[in-house]
């Protein structure tokens, strides 16, 4: 299959530490794959420098058979890539409504999505017109990823979805996210293992900023040594 | 109920603190005649919005670029003068409007010379040598054909020709519009090819020295919207038309009458400044984000050019600038007793609870102050760019996330901060006079108003603008009738020195009781 993101030995510097030391992968178009790994071992790097946060040094990133990596950050998102960071980034001085709004490319895009992003996460209706301080750490989440869909995007990077939530809104984002791979491709970084096996077809493992192994999920649920060696899962 | 407790209960030291002031506003107030406190409060309004129109553009700069910029005061300064050649002198206005045009034209095809410059393809040597040996060669021919360009101009170091002299005949009536200077043995069509090639080669440069020349660069294409052209065509044949008619235009704009001249004056003060801000961003701060002690330098260091670039042009002595003619007037119905009385007059003063008022520097300027208010408080909740400006001051990197392209927002706050500025400084030139450190007060207050404040908090700039401008009006007045306290056998009356003083001290207190001002957000 076709894939729509390709990384090649990708080295990212954060000032002079060497963070990315050759990451190399590509996703499937249309299907979730899981960014694992330890704390630290360079996932949320990776994200955001496919997004361009973090312009790579040297390597090449492709989206949709296009090099992006010398690419300003805004137009490769412009190109359609949705961001939902590990720590949400909700903008608390901006209401729910214009939380999604701000992610408009085109004007009246929240007008054509909203009724998806509501049916999808029916709370942000009741709380539109509330500051973005006044939401609970789900609340957060569910706005941080109906941001991320407002404006058209073909690829999804997730951060840490689960962080920090309780386990029923745990088992909400997950219903939320697989309705949400039926239209785009997700790239989907999470610590906990058990959520990511839930959600993903395939898997990339990162450690100390290089990719080192990825395969279909479900062969690694039965790979214990992997499963212990890279992610510390007994 | 509940949230009102907990409304109470969150901001009880900011509450506290609100109540103090309110309570010694009122000590203040019942201390004098009713005459004197109201007098003293619209003063401290005027004080205040002029404070306001400087912290709040300052504010907003701070608050999403993290720039402290020390040329605010400058650049405030800067637009009094700007504002004073046209309201005084438009015929230099229209004078140096030609050569601004065609230079401005040169800059709009920016994207054409990137274009160009990316295709030049030589040595290494080369590619590094030319753009500094075009910029030379550009500098040394614009310096000619400028030189050559006749600007009706005044002479400081001439009595009757100075700008005190000008400012006073205006005040008078009687406008004295020199004769124009002539293009003289130079011949005007290789004077104006001078300018426009000097500027073409200069913005060609410029972009030359910016392009990085890389190998593996992918092949640009020329994007260069029709809006260009239409500007780069509009501005040079708009440059050319104002040389030809100049005669008939001064005659048409010196006619208009100050007050209409005063409103010009307005428009372009606030024009150069949104332009200076744009350009200093642009050139100036932009390469420097990541080396904040550099922007420090930076602002500073033009603060310095800029005083003494102006104390070059226009002398070093202070000189008055009159208020237009409306605001102007002492006929028999003056002091008028009614808003309406006195714009049917022109009364300069207007009776208002038994004291006169001057309605230029009382009512206007406060005015003004709570227009500007409104409008950016507008601007930031109602329009997108304020949306984007909201979210950019919590997180940058999220906006640009998102697909906006907030360098481009960073260059409009930038420029909107110092066009308010420069608004504040032509409004202030009749009321306060102009000297080349006029700002240095100014960024001096402002700063304070948004120490207490808090320092990236719109209403909180207003606020503290409020507070510097009411507590030096009281100062100021108390200074004259005095205070009576207790265990003295006089009054106490505060010496001018404690004017400034009392605000500092006013800032000092605040922060102690509330680190992060008045509306500051906690870190």
């Amino acid at each position: 299959m076709e894939p729509i993101l390709e990384l090649r030995n990708i080295q990212t510097f954060i000032g002079q530490y060497h963070i990315l030391q050759g990451v190399e992968f590509s996703i499937p178009k249309g299907r979730i794959t899981a960014l694992l790994g330890r704390n630290g071992a360079g996932k949320t790097t990776t994200l955001k420098t496919i997004l361009g946060l973090t312009p790579p040094r040297t390597g090449e990133v492709i989206f949709e058979g296009k090099p992006i990596h010398e690419m300003r950050s805004y137009d490769i998102a412009a190109l359609g890539i949705g961001f939902v960071p590990e720590q949400r980034s909700i903008f608390r001085d901006l209401s729910v409504e214009e939380n999604l709004l701000i992610a408009e490319r085109k004007r009246g895009d929240l007008k054509k999505k909203q009724d998806m992003i509501f049916d999808l996460f029916p709370d942000l209706k009741r709380l539109i017109h509330l500051p973005g301080t006044h939401l609970s750490g789900g609340q957060q989440q569910m706005l941080a990823i109906a941001r991320a869909l407002v404006a058209d995007n073909r690829l999804l990077l997730i951060d840490e979805p689960s962080e920090g939530l309780a386990p029923v809104i745990i088992d909400q984002m997950i219903l939320a996210i697989r309705k949400l791979s039926v239209e785009s491709t997700i790239l989907l970084v999470e610590q906990n293992f058990i959520v990511a096996s839930q959600l993903a077809e395939d898997y990339v493992i990162i450690e100390e900023g290089r990719s080192l192994k990825s395969g279909k999920i479900a062969d690694l649920v039965n790979d214990k040594q992997t499963l212990q060696r890279f992610l510390g899962v007994a | 109920m509940k949230s009102l407790a907990l409304f109470l209960r969150r901001n009880r030291a900011q509450l506290l603190t609100v109540t103090v002031l309110l309570f010694l506003l009122v000590v203040a107030i019942r201390g004098m005649e009713p005459t004197d406190a109201s007098v003293t409060i619209l003063r401290g309004l005027s004080v205040a919005a002029v404070t306001f129109l400087v912290a709040s553009g300052f504010s907003l700069i701070f608050g999403l670029l993290d720039v402290l910029n020390l040329a605010h005061g400058t650049l405030f300064m800067i637009g009094a003068y700007v504002g004073w050649m046209v309201y005084i002198r438009p015929d230099t206005f229209l004078d140096i409007l030609t050569p601004i045009c065609l230079i401005a034209s040169a800059f709009v095809l920016l994207p054409l010379w990137d274009f160009l410059a990316n295709r030049l393809h030589g040595k290494k040597v080369v590619n590094k040598l030319w753009p500094w040996i075009g910029m030379l060669v550009a500098a040394a021919l614009l310096y000619y054909s400028l030189q050559a360009y006749p600007i009706t101009i005044w002479d400081a170091g001439v009595y009757s020709q100075s700008p005190g002299t000008y400012s006073l005949m205006a005040d008078t009536g009687s406008r004295l519009i020199p004769a124009p200077v002539t293009f003289g043995a130079a011949s005007p069509m290789l004077v104006i090819l001078g300018i426009i090639a000097g500027s073409i080669l200069l913005a060609f440069s410029l972009a030359g020295l910016q392009t990085k020349n890389s190998s593996g660069q992918a092949k640009q294409t020329l994007r260069l919207p029709w809006t260009f052209i239409a500007g780069f065509t509009a501005l040079l044949v708009g440059g050319i038309l104002i040389l030809l008619f100049n005669t008939p235009l001064t005659t048409l704009i010196v006619g208009l009458g100050s007050n209409w001249l005063f409103f010009l004056a307005i428009l372009v003060a606030f024009g150069t400044g949104f332009f200076l801000g744009s350009f200093i961003e642009s050139t100036l701060i932009r390469p420097l984000y990541s080396r904040p002690i550099y922007q420090l330098m930076i602002t500073l260091g033009l603060s310095a050019v800029g005083i003494e670039l102006v104390r070059a042009i226009w002398g070093r002595s202070e000189f008055t600038m009159p208020k237009p003619e409306i605001f102007n007037g002492a006929g028999e119905n003056c002091p008028a007793t009614s808003i309406l009385g006195a714009l049917r007059d022109h009364c300069s003063t207007i009776f208002f609870m038994d004291s006169r008022i001057r309605i230029y520097n009382e009512v206007l300027i406060p005015v003004v102050g709570v227009l500007v208010l409104i409008g950016i408080w507008l601007l930031l909740k109602k329009t997108r760019i304020g949306m984007v400006i909201r979210a950019g001051v919590q997180d940058r990197e999220m906006v640009e996330a998102l697909g906006i392209n907030v360098r481009k927002v960073f260059t409009f706050v930038f420029a909107l901060g110092v066009a308010l500025a420069s608004l504040g400084g032509i409004l202030a030139g009749p009321s306060m006079g102009l000297s080349a450190s006029m700002g240095d007060s100014m960024i001096l207050n402002a700063l304070i108003a948004l120490a207490i404040g808090g320092l990236t908090s719109y209403p909180g700039a207003a606020a503290g603008s409020l507070l510097v401008g009411l507590l030096q009006q009281f100062i100021i007045k108390y200074g004259q009738i005095g205070i009576t306290l207790p265990f003295l056998s006089e009054p106490f009356m505060p010496s001018p020195p404690l004017v400034p003083a009392s605000t500092v001290l006013l800032m000092v207190i605040i922060l102690l009781v509330l680190p992060n001002g008045l509306f500051g957000r906690k870190e």
